[in-house]
């Protein structure tokens, strides 16, 4: 690192979600993009000529060589990141990794590993828990709002007929499609990420149905993709219940925890995070006030968000730009990791249980069955 | 001759295909990204059971795709493009798609037809007024520009480099703003822009170089297929261009009737510098949907000249005002499905 603490990044895969990364960074005081890189020169051209990126590479040994960067970013396809992630760590680079993690969960724990033995730091994209509401959410679990947590339900909506989920409809050799859960494991981990904020077992009772809703296309590759996930899991203490749907609508994006003491409602689209009012008054009335209860805390959620609006703090990867100045500053001052890795495992752990479940390769049918 | 025309499904490229058919060519074949929504190009391609017409299902962003689809070919129409997504797909589609087209053609000695657009040009340095022609400036800073606009400078620099290295005949057509029957959307960027319910009109009293979709189509077969064409450029539009406000006008009169304000050009200059202070000084909290570089080069207002494509021969066959009046029809039809 250098001496004057100032971190040098490179980020490697310019795909769609590398255009986020870049411009985070470049929000972080103490921090620049030195280079890009692609195995496609034309892609890692590009988003260097976009954000003034003084180089760009298709080969990232020689970008490590080059260019003697402190943290890369991986925003490649996940079947490349063990190997990427590894160089990087063995030109003593510390790894911002995108999510997935890795195509399974041995591949993780290998790749956490790895760069633990190495003395470097890791941390994955888990941007929407550091979003001013996530990060409300985990107050509120930190200072006991809500008790002890019993049951957790996640929600995450997706549009196929989207920019990306049209491409790997569309695109039968996308990457995803080689991917052992294909689009669920795409996009599970902003499910499980929340879901590991409470629920504290490595390994649960896991119940999974997976079906897919689109009508056949009669290209066999394409109709063994699912778009629909619901997982009931049950730890010790805490049960989750998720669901992934690309057909409800609007595309929902939400959280609930209920606790012993409270329980919490956050949707992540409208940034609001609100409790359940109790129904705490006699008769009637009891039912009367909450209604107003209700209001008056969206409204004060509306308030805050504006108020964020106006402090310039509302952008659309607000939480993002939290994670990485966090990652960062672990990294200048030794501090702790803004995720631990026991979060990351026991994620990918889930997902494999769950991609064990409900096979992709061949027909889909909705199928199902306790662990 | 054998003629491939890639982006054959498209709005441009399935009508293309047709006038080739109809002007005698009898072995084509048709790239298209998704053998979904065929169905112009297949009732086309019923009505010529004399002619080989091959359909063949690939994405330029493979090289294998490439490959497979360049073999055996002597003319080239390149017309597949991204037309919208993100920056990164638009810049996979029409670039990284480009380069393997031209590495599985080597150093072959066809004539490749590259269609490109209007967007090169770098045009907001020009006074207000100024003639828009082949000998106009390429955009020095694309990034200022919209991803389209930088995608297909991209795009044509490539072209220019590949051909220099490999000695292939290369035409460039330039199109403004086709339109017609099936296009996407119902108003260039150049007329205005949809926001909250309400159409800002930007356009004003602005020329729009528009070239019907029939008209465009022969325009590129006209000098695409000319014997000297060869290392030419041609700019693409028709004669009788409208102005925005007569587009607008007319729209409303002819498909539906939409809530519009018009926004003057001096008043947009002063937005577009506010919006790009507020975005720089949020650091992006809202995008930079107008900069003062983006306005004066779509908005500023030009004028154009097509001399030098009607020197091929080409004239125009629909008059603008049949166009329009059959464009409309179309976008008034289409919303009573």
């Amino acid at each position: 690192m250098a001496g004057d603490m100032s971190l040098k990044v490179a980020v490697v895969g310019c795909g769609k979600i590398a255009d986020g990364h870049v411009e985070e960074i470049g929000k972080i005081e103490g921090a620049r993009v030195v280079a890009v890189c692609d195995l496609e020169p034309i892609m890692a051209e590009q988003l260097a000529v976009r954000y003034g990126i003084p180089a760009y590479y298709s080969d990232l040994a020689r970008l490590l060589e080059r260019e003697k960067p402190d943290v890369v970013h991986i925003t490649t396809p996940p079947q490349s990141h063990v190997r990427l992630g590894m160089l990087a760590v063995d030109a003593g680079c510390h790894l911002y990794m995108e999510k997935p993690l890795a195509p399974t969960a041995a591949d993780a724990r290998n790749l956490i590993d790895y760069v633990q033995s190495h003395g470097r730091k890791m941390t994955i994209n888990y941007w929407v828990n550091f979003d001013p509401v996530g990060l409300a959410l985990s107050k509120l679990l930190k200072e006991g709002v809500l008790g002890e947590p019993v049951h957790v339900e996640s929600a995450l909506g997706y549009n196929l007929s989207g920019a990306f989920g049209d491409a790997l409809l569309r695109d039968v050799k996308h990457w995803v499609h080689g991917l052992p859960g294909k689009l669920f494991q795409n996009v599970l981990d902003h499910i499980l990420n929340k879901v590991a904020l409470v629920l504290p077992d490595e390994t649960t009772k896991t119940m999974v149905a997976g079906y897919r809703l689109r009508p056949d296309s009669n290209i066999a590759a394409r109709d063994s993709l699912l778009d629909e996930l619901r997982v009931l899991m049950q730890g010790e203490r805490v049960s989750a219940y998720c669901t992934l749907s690309s057909h409800t609508r609007p595309v929902t994006h939400s959280l609930r925890v209920y606790g012993t003491l409270n329980t919490v409602h956050v949707d992540y689209n409208h940034r609001t995070i609100q409790m359940e009012a109790a129904q705490d008054l006699p008769s009637a009335i009891g039912r009367l006030v909450p209604p107003f209860q209700q209001g008056w805390r969206l409204l004060r959620n509306g308030r805050r968000n504006v108020g964020q609006f106006l402090h310039n703090e509302y952008h659309y990867f607000a939480g993002m730009n939290t994670l990485i100045t966090s990652f960062y500053r672990s990294i200048r001052e030794d501090a702790p990791l803004p995720i631990p890795y026991a979060d990351i495992l026991r994620v990918s752990g889930w997902m494999d249980e769950i991609f064990r479940q409900i096979p992709q390769s061949g027909d889909s049918v909705l199928s199902g069955r306790a662990q | 001759m054998r003629i491939l025309v890639t982006g054959a499904g498209g709005f441009l490229g399935s009508v293309l295909v047709r006038k080739l058919l109809e002007r005698g060519q009898r072995d084509i074949r048709c790239l298209v990204r998704s053998p979904n929504r065929l169905d112009q190009l297949n009732s086309t391609v019923a009505l010529r059971p004399d002619a080989r017409v091959e359909i063949m299902t690939g994405n330029l962003s493979r090289s294998e795709d490439a490959a497979r689809a360049v073999a055996d070919v002597d003319t080239i129409f390149h017309l597949a493009s991204a037309m919208g997504g993100g920056a990164p797909d638009m810049f996979l589609n029409t670039v990284v798609g480009s380069r393997n087209l031209l590495d599985a053609v080597g150093d072959r000695p066809l004539r490749i037809v590259l269609v490109s657009s209007f967007g090169v040009y770098g045009v907001a340095g020009l006074r207000r007024g100024a003639v828009v022609d082949e000998h106009t400036p390429l955009e020095a800073h694309p990034e200022r520009r919209d991803i389209y606009s930088h995608t297909k400078l991209r795009q044509e620099l490539l072209f220019l480099e590949y051909q220099n290295k490999l000695g292939f005949e290369l035409v460039i057509m330039r199109p403004g703003v086709i339109y017609g029957p099936g296009m996407a959307g119902h108003f260039s960027a150049r007329v205005g822009l949809p926001l909250f319910g309400v159409f800002l009109h930007l356009g004003g009293g602005n020329k729009l170089p528009l070239t019907y979709v029939e008209n465009c189509a022969d325009a590129i077969i006209t000098a695409g297929l000319a014997s000297d064409a060869a290392g030419h450029v041609y700019n693409v539009h028709d004669d009788d261009l409208p102005t925005s406000r007569q587009y607008l006008k007319r729209y409303k009169r002819e498909v539906k009737k939409i809530r519009s304000v018009r926004v003057p050009y001096a008043a947009l200059k002063l937005v577009s510098r506010l919006v790009e202070r507020y975005h720089r000084y949020s650091k992006g909290q809202l995008p930079a949907i107008f900069t003062p570089y983006k306005t004066a080069s779509l908005w500023a207002g030009n004028r154009f000249d097509n001399r030098v494509l009607k020197a091929t021969g080409w004239t125009q066959q629909i008059s603008t005002d049949e166009g329009l009046s059959r464009t409309f029809t179309y976008f008034r039809e289409s919303a009573k499905k």
